[in-house]
Order: structure tokens, then C-alpha cells, then sequence
């Protein structure tokens, strides 16, 4: 290693935790995400499910439905090595539960990059993390671009798709959002979480849309697959207290 | 003898009468005119002083570690971008490359994203094995996961001239460079009232005893008024409205205003099509730099290009640069505007030379489907006034290969069959590609014929002709889809078909079309009859599943122009541009979601805010499995059917295609595509003469030769199968399970449950014993 990529390799592990969130402008046109010294890595997996903009904590899922506690065993064996997590969670997270068995949260896409990852792959899953973020601070219009940049690195990157239709779900945009549901349900067929995730949330653009039998077997579909979506419970109790009338 | 006299005086007074009267009117005049010119000067003044051509950009480049670029390809970007090959990074827009080729560094220019504007910073990008291994910030050494490299700009929409220019305030021009500029073009310029008559006498002296004009007296807001309002003609009318004006200019404005559109409005050179208008592009086309960071040299080498900016071009000429900044210097110096130490520093400062890249408009087919998008949302007026910045989809390196593949191979055609070339000027060969890529919609490039100069016509979107047998998926896809029109069969990939002569009955009229040299293949499989283009086998599937569900079909993929339920339908005799051709097919590479086609994907107005923004659009049309089929059966075509020549052109992806050759052999197709790109080519005459081709010998080689070039370094990418699909080996000629003893065996794709159960009744498997001896027989599989 000659002496500047060591200078580099000495300043990324000095650099701090916080240094991940680049400028705004960065945002659009570079993805910047850090490597983080091997203590702050991102967990595989959140053990807390965090909170989402449309589910208020007043209708969480009973205590028994949430995802169990992560164990702690594979994380720190990642952590130790150095190496990054396992794609799709620790190992206890991708086997197939039980039917009716909640499945385990599975929201860090950075997680999902290994070393077996394709380059393009990796390149894509970064972008839609860091659309996600844009999403989570209503950013739409940097969000979308993050979202289909990372659909022009990987066109077969089904996360890009499923948040591409949570963002136009977001902004009022029920069809297009259901659109583009249809091109994400076709390439989660191998994975349940994201598939039940899919169901839900075209449950909750057919509720906007005020088409309640719809989105009711919507809802019926994702909890069948994952008995713990959140979504998926939320928008159901939300439909069978009828608080809400739907917009249509 | 008074008489004589009174009449003398008579006639003198009325000649003062009458001369009092000429005055008068000549006042009145002259003060109508000058109300006229000064009505003019306010105009110019108050209102709209310059017209801001759009500008047309190409995609941006993505880079990431791990995708194939090597340094020698970026750097050959990173120079169409304007970057300089410097000793260092140090400013913006420069880049150096690591002696052993391992990395480059490179200083990011600023850029105004739709988005958002990007400051620029350093970056190192290292390469390792032709592919780029990591990137990370230079100047905080955090590790970078994606680098957009900024557009291309690929063409500017103007009125008459390309006015490039940067308007700026006064007070962002170093008071040095306004000094030095009055220096060379205006000493008194805050002493004159508009014109100068010490300059015009000193001129006039200079010009007598050299015999020549080598000095103008212009003030340097003569020299504004000229550019504002009247042309280079040397006369003296034009000198003295320009004398006027100025006077008008001075009186009405203050010296500050009048030197700020000096700044702002002064010619500085050209760059290809563009002119530089302005200090401040100036500053940016020479120099790559904003105003404020010019260094005295650079400073005294703007001033001195006024005077001849194209003559003394640092681009054109160092030496001459370097001589006229020098002469520059040595005022600047005797003025005491700078000192002898600052004068001594710039003299060493060197200009580095520097490559000139215009813009090239390599994509006019491309520009002039975009301004009839345009058109149709903004004026011509905004168009070439406004400055709006056009964000594409175009992707200039694919474009470059289209354009080449199609000029190179329809100049192959000629030579390998002369008789295409006999015809003429007015009766050439030509053709058009285009190119999609199918997830997202958008057109990465378009060639509308061979040689835009002789014509711009663009065959793309304007030329409707006949598919053939282009159009014969959207039968298959029919029959797969919907069975027999009556609801009593179902079509798999493996069913039989009757390839013999048949007649068409259709409203009391008879259709007997031929095949293709009159061969015929007796009862072959669907998958056979569409890999080798059989009509006979294909109108007998029309026939069954219905002309109407074929057109809704092809609607439904995205076929844009009227069709006729008719037989003929099935095989093409209807007219269509390959843009429809290709939006139809990609629905198909896009596992049967439909996209709008994209090439306008944003549009910003001069402030830098978005004025238009077109995302990508998808609409689910036909069920993944049915796409996935169709895409395995067309693989077939490249791989045993009518485009096996692309494999033996040496392209080995795995890809989906279509020849089309027209009853007349007026119209030669290819379609093909892999899951990440999809390309059309149509070859033929737009008078509609005999081509005498097929598309497999005059579209295929266009296509294979386009894909081989623009997929080189790209992962090799599959269509993967969605559930619901299941494999079975077919023999294809029974279209039944393949037993051990068939000599072939093709892997076929059928949705779960309409496998066949039946195993080959022509290759029966052998008995108990070879059951025993051999239970994994082997076949020659061949997985479509």
C-alpha cells in the first residue's frame, strides 16, 4: 500500500459515525456513504422496527406480532471479522418461518451487500438507501432521482421499484404507485418479506383510491404471506374501525 | 435702378426665410431622431439585452466501483467534459492521470443538476483489472459508492447565432481586469461624455502616418452601441448613429451601467458553433475558471482579446497569446496598476495550450425529434431565448456506435451487393436505429439515416413501413395468451402447427401468402415455425386465436398507428415506425411492463428551477410468465432461427430477436434485444424500391455489429424465469417430452400446467435394460 492510500485508510477510520449524512447537494449527485470504522457498522438488521411516517404508534401490532430480538452472536462475529453483513439479515433472519410465524424485519438494503454482491448490485442497493433516506425527509423529487438512478445501474434492483411506488404513493400518485407495485411483486417472488411489504402497500394505495375491498384482500394477501407487516395490520384495523374515509 | 436692388434683398430674405425654415426642420428633425435613437438606447437598456440559447444535454455518467471503465476510457470522457490534463488538482476542472494508470485524480466541476446545484471537489478513482476498484473525496477521504459525471452538452437551440455568455454584475469583476480592459480599449473612458476626441485625433494621426487604420478612437461605449444596435459595416453614417447613440447612452445611464453590459455584452472568441459573448465565459471558456479566481495574467490576456479575439486565442495560438498578454502586461505596469513584481510574476505565469472540443452535434436526428417534443410545451421564442437547459436520456458513446454501425454497414451492404448502389443520389440506400433501454423507457440513441448532411429526414419516427415479419411475436404472443378465438385450444411453445400452402378466406375474398422461397416444413412446433419465420404456420395460428386479439395484442405492447383486422395483419402488411417497433418490444424485454418512452427528462428554466420533470412510467400489460415465454421463444431466433448469423458475427449474449423482411423485400427488420438493451434497424429505400434483402442479411449485421460494441464490458445479464414458469425438454419435432433417444431437445418454457405430458412417440425411450444401463442419458440440450 504506498503512502497515500494509507494516509486515506488512517482518515476513513478516524472519521466519526456522523460524517455518513453528506451535504444536501452531495445527496443528489454522489452517493456518499461512508465506511464506518467496524464499530459503528450498520446492524444486518434493525432489531427495533423503525417508526414510518404513516404508522402512528397508537396502532402498532400486538407485542407477540413485532420481530423478535436480533441475536446478538452473528452481529458481533461480523463485527470482529470485519466483514460486511450477510445478505437478507443474519442467517436466523432469512430462514423460512413457520407458517404464520412473523417474518423478521428486513429493512437495511446496505446490509443485503457482501462481498458476493455484484458490483452493480451494490452500486444500485446504495442509491435506493440513500433514496430512502431522501423519502423519510419528504425530499420526493431527490428521492425519485436516487430511485431511478439506481433502476439505470440495476434495472432488476426490486427495491428500487417497490420504493419508486411508495414514493408516488406518498405524493397522492395511487396508479403510477400501483404500477410500479406490479414490476416490484414480479422480482420479490423469492423473498416473502418484501413480497408481503408489496401487498400491503397496494392495500394502502387501493384504501386512497377508496377501493376498500381491494385493499382489504391486499391487506389479507400480505398478512397470509407475513402475518407480522405492519402496514399490512395497520391499514387493515384502520379499515375495520372505518375511522378514515378514504379519498378517492 | 432700386427696383434691381429691392429684389436682391427680396431674394435674400427669402432665402434666410427659407434656409431659418431648412434649420428649423433639420432641428426638428434631428430632434425626432434623436428622441427615435434614444427611445431605441432605452429599449435596449431596460429591456431584453441578449438572447440565451437552450442548451441540449446528454444522460450523465454513473460510475461505481466494480463497472468496467478503464483509465484510458475515462479520461477520453473527462476531456469531451472539458477537463484539462493538469500536474495537479488544484482547481476545478482539472485532472491528472497516475504514471502507472492505477488512478486519476480529478477536480469535479460545479454543476446546476435539476436536483440541485453540485459543487465540485477532488476525487481519486482507482482502477484496477479494466474496471474502476474504488473512489474516494480527496479533500475528506471519505470513500465515494457512486460519482455522476456531469452531461454532455450535445447541441444549443438559437435563432441566428450561438451567443454564449455568462451575464454578471459589475461587482463581480476583479476591479484589475475592468482596469486593464479600459487600459487597452478606453484610457479616458470615465473623462469622455460618450466620444472621445483626443482618441479620435490620436487615431487619426497614428492611422495618417502609418497609411493605414491601426488605431480606432471608438470609446468603449461606441463599441457597446455598435454591438447593441448596428452591424461592422465601415461608414461613416453608421460612425456617426453610433456617435449619437453613445452620446444618448451617457447622458441617460451612468458610466457603471454602461461598463457592466460592456462586460457582459463584449465578443471574446468561438468555440465551434458557439461564440463567447461576456468576461465571464470568456473566463470560463479560457481559463476554466470563475472571474474571481483569473490571476493578473489571465486578467491582461482577456483584456487584450478584445481586440482580436480569435486572432490572439490561446486555443489558436500560445505564442500569440503569450505576446499579446505581455503587451497587456507592460501597460498595466506603466499605468501603475500593477507593480514590477507583480508585472515580473506574470510574465513567468505560462499559458498552458489547450484542446479545443466543440460541440459536435453528434446526435441530430436525435435533436430534431427532440425540439418537435419541445415544441409542443414551449415557444420558439423560449426555445432559443430563454436559456432553458434540456436534460435527455441520450447516451453519446451508444450514440456514436448507432451512428457508425448503421453508416458502416449500409456501405457494406453496397459493396457486397452492388446493385444497391446503381440507383443514384436521389435513390439511396438508407436506414435508421434506434436504441431503448427497456426498464426505464429511455432513448439512449437514435440515427435517422446514414448521412444527416444529405438528409434529415428521420427515419426513426417519420418513416412508416411495413415490419413483416417483425410483427409476427405479437401473433405468438396472441396464441399464447388467448388460445383458439373459440375458447376450445390452448397454444404452447410446443404445439404442432400445419406448415404447408393454405388459403385464407376472409369476407368473401381468398389470401394465400407464400413463405419465404417457397419452402415449407410440413408440421413443425410453434417455437419452430416462429424461430424460422414460417408464414404458412403462422396465419394458420392467426386464424385460430383471432386478427382481433393479434391487433390487441400489439396495442397493448405499444403499437401506435391505426391496424386493420385483417389477415394480413399477421404478417405485417400494415405500416409502423421503428420507434413503435421498438416500444412494443421492449414491453416484452421488460417482462411485460410497458414504459413511456423517455427522452425529455428534465427541463430547467435560467434560474436554475425545474420546469419540467418526466419520470419513468410503467404499466403492467401482460403477465411476466407470458413475457418470459415470448422472450425464451425469440431467443431461439438468434440461436438456431433467422438471426443465427449474429452468433457466428461473434455475438454470444444471451438475446431475443426478430428478423422482418417484407413480402416485396421493400423493408429489411431486426429487433433484438437483451434484458438491459433493446435496438431496431430497419434498411431500405424511402421510395419504396426493391431492397431484394432480407433482414437477416441487411438488418442483422447492422444490429449485431451496434450490440457487439455497445454491450462490450457490460455484465452478461439473462431473463430470469418468474414462478409459474416451468422447463420441460422438448424434441421438436414431436413437441412432446424428449426421451433419451431424441437426437434433440429443446429446454422450453411452458406456464405450470400446460406442460405436456406426452413423452416423444417418434423417439421412443429404449427398454427396461437401457433404462438401467444409462438413467442419465444424456441429450443434446439446447436451452433456448
Amino acid at each position: 500500500m504506498d503512502r497515500k492510500r494509507m494516509l486515506f485508510a488512517q482518515r476513513r477510520a478516524r472519521r466519526p459515525a456522523g460524517c455518513r449524512a453528506g451535504s444536501l447537494f452531495l445527496a443528489l449527485a454522489v452517493s456518499a456513504a461512508c465506511a464506518p470504522p467496524a464499530t459503528h457498522r450498520a446492524p444486518p438488521r434493525l432489531s427495533t422496527p423503525a417508526p414510518s411516517a404513516e404508522a402512528p404508534r397508537a396502532s402498532l401490532p400486538p407485542a407477540e406480532t413485532r420481530p423478535a430480538p436480533e441475536p446478538a452472536k452473528p452481529l458481533e462475529k461480523a463485527r470482529k471479522e470485519n466483514l460486511p453483513a450477510p445478505p437478507g439479515g443474519t442467517p436466523e433472519a432469512r430462514r423460512t418461518p413457520a407458517p404464520g410465524e412473523a417474518l423478521p424485519e428486513d429493512s437495511s438494503l446496505i446490509a443485503k451487500i457482501s462481498p458476493q454482491t455484484p458490483p452493480r448490485r451494490a452500486a444500485s442497493l446504495r442509491l435506493t438507501e440513500e433514496g430512502r433516506k431522501l423519502l423519510a425527509r419528504e425530499d420526493y423529487t431527490r428521492a425519485l432521482a436516487s430511485f431511478e438512478r439506481s433502476i439505470a445501474i440495476d434495472a432488476t434492483n426490486p427495491y428500487s421499484y417497490y420504493y419508486l411506488a411508495k414514493t408516488h404513493y406518498q405524493q397522492g400518485r395511487y396508479q403510477e404507485s400501483l404500477n410500479f407495485l406490479d414490476v416490484a411483486e414480479s422480482r420479490f417472488a423469492e423473498d416473502p418479506y418484501w413480497l408481503a411489504e408489496t401487498w400491503a402497500l397496494r392495500g394502502e394505495n387501493f384504501r386512497a383510491l377508496g377501493f376498500l375491498q381491494r385493499a382489504e384482500s391486499s391487506y389479507a394477501r400480505a398478512l397470509k404471506i407475513n402475518p407480522g407487516s405492519r402496514t399490512a395490520l395497520q391499514g387493515m384495523n384502520r379499515l375495520r374501525a372505518g375511522s378514515e374515509r378514504a379519498p378517492r | 435702378m432700386k427696383k434691381p436692388r429691392l429684389s436682391r434683398l427680396k431674394i435674400i430674405a427669402a432665402l434666410s426665410i427659407f434656409s431659418a425654415l431648412v434649420l428649423v426642420g433639420l432641428a426638428f428633425f434631428m430632434a425626432w431622431y434623436v428622441k427615435e435613437l434614444e427611445g431605441e438606447v432605452t429599449k435596449k437598456f431596460e429591456g431584453q439585452k441578449w438572447k440565451f440559447p437552450s442548451k441540449i444535454y446528454s444522460d450523465t455518467y454513473l460510475l461505481y466501483p466494480g463497472i468496467n471503465v478503464d483509465a484510458r476510457e475515462l479520461q477520453e470522457k473527462l476531456r469531451r467534459l472539458g477537463y484539462r490534463l493538469a500536474q495537479g488538482t488544484k482547481s476545478k476542472g482539472e485532472y491528472r492521470v497516475a504514471k502507472n494508470g492505477a488512478f486519476i485524480d480529478v477536480h469535479l466541476h460545479d454543476f446546476d443538476y435539476p436536483g440541485g446545484r453540485f459543487e465540485g471537489f477532488p476525487v481519486r478513482i482507482e482502477f484496477r483489472g479494466g474496471a474502476i476498484e474504488r473512489m474516494a473525496n480527496l479533500a475528506s477521504g471519505e470513500e465515494l459508492f457512486s460519482l455522476e459525471l456531469e452531461p454532455e452538452l450535445i447541441a444549443g437551440l438559437y435563432d441566428r447565432i450561438w451567443e454564449e455568455r455568462r451575464v454578471v454584475r459589475l461587482s463581480e469583476v476583479p476591479p484589475l481586469l475592468v482596469k486593464a480592459i479600459l487600459a487597452v480599449e478606453d484610457e479616458r473612458f470615465f473623462r469622455h461624455r460618450g466620444i472621445d476626441p483626443v482618441a479620435i485625433l490620436r487615431a487619426a494621426w497614428v492611422n495618417l502616418t502609418s497609411r493605414g487604420i491601426v488605431q480606432g478612437g471608438s470609446t468603449l461605449t461606441q463599441q457597446l452601441m455598435k454591438n447593441f444596435f448596428l452591424g461592422d459595416e465601415r461608414t461613416v453614417q453608421r460612425k456617426l448613429k453610433e456617435a449619437l447613440m453613445a452620446l444618448i447612452a451617457e447622458r441617460k445611464y451612468s458610466k457603471e451601467e454602461i461598463l457592466e453590459n460592456y462586460l457582459n455584452e463584449i465578443y471574446l472568441g468561438q468555440k465551434g458553433a458557439q461564440g463567447i459573448f461576456g468576461v465571464s465565459e470568456a473566463a470560463q471558456f479560457y481559463f476554466g475558471k470563475e472571474l474571481r479566481d483569473l490571476t493578473v495574467g489571465e486578467m491582461a490576456l482577456t483584456a487584450g482579446l478584445i481586440r482580436a479575439p480569435n486572432r490572439y486565442s490561446p486555443y489558436r495560438s500560445v505564442e500569440a497569446a503569450t505576446q499579446r498578454r505581455n503587451v497587456v502586461l507592460a501597460k498595466m505596469r506603466d499605468l501603475g496598476l500593477i507593480t514590477r513584481a507583480q508585472y515580473e510574476k506574470s510574465l513567468r505565469e505560462t499559458i498552458q495550450p489547450r484542446e479545443l472540443i466543440k460541440v459536435a452535434n453528434d446526435a441530430p436526428s436525435f435533436v430534431d425529434f427532440l425540439r418537435k417534443e419541445l415544441a409542443e410545451n414551449y415557444s420558439h421564442e423560449a426555445l432559443t431565448a430563454e436559456g432553458l437547459r434540456i436534460f435527455t436520456s441520450l447516451d453519446l458513446k451508444l450514440q456514436k456506435i448507432a451512428e457508425s454501425s448503421l453508416a458502416q454497414g449500409l456501405k457494406r451492404l453496397e459493396e457486397a451487393y452492388p446493385f444497391l448502389r446503381k440507383r443514384g443520389a436521389e435513390d439511396r440506400l438508407d436506414g435508421a436505429i434506434v436504441v431503448i433501454k427497456p426498464q426505464t423507457g429511455e432513448i439512449k440513441a437514435m440515427a435517422g439515416g446514414r448521412d444527416y448532411q444529405a438528409s434529415q429526414f428521420n427515419r426513426v419516427v417519420q418513416a412508416k413501413r411495413q415490419p413483416g415479419s417483425v410483427f409476427k411475436p405479437f401473433v405468438y404472443l396472441a396464441a399464447l395468451m388467448y388460445g383458439s378465438e373459440d375458447g376450445s385450444k390452448r397454444f404452447t411453445p410446443a404445439t404442432l402447427v400445419e406448415d404447408a400452402p393454405f388459403v385464407w378466406s376472409y369476407e368473401g375474398q381468398e389470401w394465400k401468402p407464400d413463405n419465404y422461397r417457397g419452402e415449407y416444413f410440413g408440421t413443425v412446433t410453434l417455437r419452430t415455425a416462429l424461430e424460422k419465420s414460417l408464414n404458412a404456420a403462422t396465419i394458420r395460428i392467426a386464424r385460430e386465436t383471432g386478427v382481433r386479439n393479434v391487433r390487441e395484442v400489439a396495442y397493448r405492447l405499444g403499437i401506435q398507428s391505426s391496424l386493420p383486422a385483417l389477415p394480413s395483419l399477421a404478417l405485417g402488411a400494415v405500416e409502423v415506425t421503428p420507434l413503435e417497433v421498438a416500444a412494443a418490444f421492449s414491453t416484452l424485454a421488460n417482462n411485460g411492463v410497458r414504459t413511456q418512452l423517455l427522452s425529455i427528462k428534465h427541463v430547467m428554466g435560467q434560474q436554475a428551477h425545474v420546469l419540467e420533470r418526466r419520470d419513468i412510467r410503467v404499466r403492467k400489460v401482460i403477465s411476466p410468465q407470458l413475457a418470459f415465454m415470448m422472450n425464451h421463444l425469440l431467443k431461439g431466433v438468434l440461436d438456431r432461427g433467422t438471426a443465427a448469423a449474429a452468433r457466428a458475427q461473434g455475438f454470444t449474449r444471451p438475446a431475443a430477436g426478430k428478423t422482418g423482411t417484407t413480402n416485396d423485400t421493400k423493408d429489411a427488420w431486426f429487433v433484438g434485444y437483451t434484458p438491459d438493451l433493446l435496438a431496431v434497424v430497419w434498411v431500405g429505400f424511402d421510395n419504396q424500391s426493391k431492397l431484394g434483402l432480407s433482414g437477416s442479411q441487411a438488418a442483422l449485421p447492422i444490429w449485431t455489429d451496434f450490440m457487439k460494441r455497445a454491450t462490450e464490458g457490460t455484465p452478461v445479464t439473462d431473463f430470469v424465469a418468474p414462478p409459474g414458469i416451468s422447463f420441460v425438454d422438448i424434441d421438436p419435432l414431436s413437441g412432446q417430452r424428449a426421451t433419451p433417444n431424441c437426437p434433440q431437445a429443446i429446454q422450453e418454457a411452458f406456464l405450470e400446467g400446460e406442460e405436456p405430458t406426452a413423452t416423444c412417440q417418434l423417439h421412443p425411450a429404449g427398454g427396461w435394460l437401457e433404462k438401467k444401463l444409462f438413467p442419465f442419458s444424456s441429450l443434446p440440450t439446447f436451452r433456448g
